[in-house]
């Protein structure tokens, strides 16, 4: 059957590496499939989930285990629902069902989790973190958070389980796992954020006590301890202790593990880079996969499509920001203070399957930080009317907005009030990411989303 | 008690007095953007020059609300419920207190739960409200998340207000509570009797969750209105603003609850959703 699925879906693969189309035939076809082409043929599996940095993670852990000597296959799209995995195991497949002996690094969407990790059975699973992200698709995130606890109980012992140690409600889960357990974090004397109102646990997991930060890395991510019970954050096994971040193009920092010691450049920016590198790393080490050429191999790890990608648009550039929730929003728009806030922008929200249908979350964007640089903004995407309403009374004056719907047509309109050599700063969500990115395509700005 | 913000800086027009706001457990109720109606209350006074003063309440604070003007009370999660119903009978009688006085509340999702006599979730006990409104909450068995609209008359104004609600409690009124307003699309207390919210004398409570006064330009005025006019024990009339912007999104979201109506829900929750309904959002 396996073979059947497969052969019926890679006839619908080829129209694009990133689409859930084929794994949508092939389920189709036969309901089992994933699990016959995966855990029954006992391929190896890195699951990485969370709420941010998925997709960054499992790019670095990739090259991590490339590097290290093992051929790999990855959803490096960012298909991350049942149907996305399911192609990219299809894709990986011969027409007999057989699954070649590569590793797999794959993406896994929060909800989607518990099902895949039934049918892939993983060797390692990585939780990245856990913000609030679309209510209306994932409910509440102590729900969130007890399926993941659900899912870190049923791990064997022969799956290593990656924990983040400074996100207080991921430190703790699946604390009784038989397997190895690696912690992650960063262990820095300084502060590299502050509590936001995008801040989402910043209470004692185990006695609901407001938690004492000794120092605040990123949102509720830091050196947390409970002062009414004594939880306190886990012993940090891969731990980033000196961090620089330099504009745009590079991030440096010096990584502790129990295997020694690495002083890693990589060529993107922003705290959350070195928090995904470290978790490349705890796979790494938690697998027992070498880092001999862990450096090496990061340095040539760019940014994943949209996340903050420079791009060439004829004579002026343009930097694409993936943004999808309240902490990934304020990252993106911290990384690019670095090289000093964005003038001219373009940003775009759209109610969508993947995006959601409630866009309250933007009211807990920190706008308010970048309004006062705004010169002029084209304002995209189906929610087009929320996010001009919310720049609005982020202190952006309606003067300097420009309502534009259609992706195509904003980016015209967004450029055409460029100067030749200025850059247009983009910062949208998933699928106007997507559709902005396939417009620069067709007009040979860049290549497929898939092949970055 | 700690001040938290400022207002923003705007030219002074006379004879304005400073609008003091009470922002209630602002860490603890801020689910999804609820503090957009604070920006929205903020911001439209300080483009009509009325300073205005927000004070952060929070855990273990005592204060006399009735020293206050606007009372925001927001949404949150369980455990955040929880701990806030916790905390609310120290502050209870000065919420009655400063509600009988005429002081402006304003209750969204959470908030109107727990200004209600009591919220009993479906596991877990019970937890009492500060009884401010004639209204009971229990969990219910199924989550309401969608667009809504609601028809909504206040101090003689009629209007539309929309957003989006997100919540299985369901809300009975008592005969001392009037509804806030009746559905167009949406669920409203308990998707049966086709009530929305609920309001006595100057408490308004709404089940739409997070931004809601941002996108109703009309009622965020309404209430900075009634503030000003109890303060000053005068009528006031609110110069206009361009609410171009503002309308926009309010007609956009008027048209998605519109599109929706007669379904349950708007949009398919996720699996996880279905499996684990939590109790309230919002």
């Amino acid at each position: 059957m396996a073979g059947k699925g497969a052969a019926v879906a890679s006839r619908v693969l080829g129209r694009g590496g990133g689409t859930s189309l084929p794994g949508m035939v092939a389920r189709r076809v036969d309901p089992t499939i994933l699990a016959s082409l995966v855990a029954a043929q006992n391929i190896p599996v890195v699951a990485v989930t969370g709420s941010n940095g998925k997709t960054t993670t499992a790019r670095f852990t990739a090259a991590l285990i490339r590097a290290a000597g093992y051929p790999v296959d990855h959803n490096r799209a960012g298909a991350n629902l049942v149907q996305g995995v399911t192609s990219l195991a299809v894709g990986a497949a011969d027409l007999r069902g057989r699954t070649p002996r590569r590793v797999m690094v794959i993406e896994i969407d929060e909800g989607a989790l518990p099902l895949l990790v039934e049918e892939l059975k993983p060797s390692a699973v990585l939780v990245t973190d856990l913000f609030r992200d679309q209510l209306d698709r994932y409910g509440e995130i102590y729900a969130v958070a007890d399926a993941f606890e659900a899912v870190a109980r049923g791990l064997g012992s022969d799956c290593a389980l990656c924990v983040n140690a400074d996100d207080p409600i991921v430190a703790g889960l699946g604390a009784g796992h038989a397997g190895r357990r690696v912690t992650f974090g960063l262990d820095l004397d300084h502060d590299t954020d502050r509590i936001t109102r995008a801040a989402d646990t910043i209470r004692c997991p185990r006695c609901r006590a407001d938690l004492v930060y000794d120092h605040v890395y990123l949102s509720h991510m830091g050196a947390w301890h409970c002062p009414s019970c004594g939880l306190a954050r886990p012993a940090v096994d891969v731990a980033v202790t000196a961090l620089e971040v330099d504009g745009l193009d590079a991030t440096r920092f010096h990584v502790r593990t129990p295997v020694g010691d690495l002083d890693i450049s990589v060529p993107q920016s922003g705290v959350h880079i070195a928090y995904d590198a470290a978790a490349a790393i705890a796979i790494s080490i938690g697998l027992g996969v070498p880092l001999e050429h862990a450096a090496a191999a990061l340095a040539t790890v760019g940014p994943a499509f949209g996340r903050l990608e420079r791009i060439v648009a004829g004579d002026r550039r343009i930097v694409l920001g993936f943004a999808k929730n309240p902490t990934s929003f304020n990252t993106t728009l911290r990384a690019l203070a670095t090289e000093g806030l964005p003038r001219q922008l373009l940003v775009a929200a759209s109610n969508t399957l993947v995006d959601g249908e409630d866009f309250a979350w933007l009211w807990d964007v920190d706008f308010e930080a970048a309004a006062p640089n705004v010169e002029r903004v084209t304002v995209s995407g189906l929610r087009a009317d929320e996010l001009a309403n919310r720049l609005k009374y982020a202190g952006v004056d309606p003067a300097r907005m420009t309502v534009v719907r259609d992706r195509p047509a904003a980016l015209d309109a967004a450029l055409a009030g460029i100067e030749p050599g200025g850059t247009l700063t983009v910062l949208a969500g998933y699928t106007p990411t997507i559709e902005l990115r396939e417009e620069m395509r067709k007009r040979g700005w860049v290549g497929p989303y898939w092949e970055v | 008690m700690t001040t938290t913000l400022e207002a923003p800086t705007a030219p002074m027009q006379g004879d304005w007095p400073t609008l003091r706001i009470a922002h209630l457990y602002p860490s603890l109720l801020n689910v999804a953007g609820d503090g957009g109606n604070l920006m929205a209350i903020q911001q439209r006074c300080a483009w009509r020059g009325i300073p205005t003063l927000a004070v952060s309440i929070d855990a273990g604070d005592r204060p006399d609300f009735s020293t206050f003007d606007i009372v925001l009370f927001h949404g949150g999660q369980d455990v955040e419920m929880e701990i806030v119903a916790a905390d609310l009978g120290l502050k209870a009688p000065s919420l009655r207190e400063a509600a009988d006085q005429g002081v402006v509340i304003f209750a969204v999702c959470a908030g109107l739960q727990l200004l209600g006599a009591r919220y009993v979730p479906s596991d877990g006990p019970p937890m009492e409200g500060a009884a401010v409104l004639d209204l009971e909450t229990r969990g219910g068995p199924q989550r309401f998340m969608q667009h809504a609209a609601v028809d909504v008359t206040i101090d003689g104004r009629r209007g539309t207000i929309v957003g989006f609600e997100n919540h299985s409690g369901q809300t009975e009124l008592g005969p001392d509570a009037q509804p806030l307003g009746m559905m167009i699309a949406g669920a409203g207390n308990n998707g049966r009797d086709g009530t929305e919210g609920a309001v006595r004398g100057h408490v308004y409570a709404t089940y739409l969750h997070g931004p809601v006064l941002p996108k109703n330009p009309w009622l965020a005025d309404q209430l900075i209105r009634i503030a000003l006019e109890r303060r000053l024990g005068r009528p006031v009339e609110l110069e206009p603003l361009d609410d171009s912007v503002e309308q926009h999104a309010h007609d956009v979201a008027l048209q998605k609850a519109l599109r929706n109506r007669g379904q349950r829900t708007a949009l398919e929750p996720a699996r996880l959703v279905r499996d684990k309904a939590p109790q309230t959002v919002g």
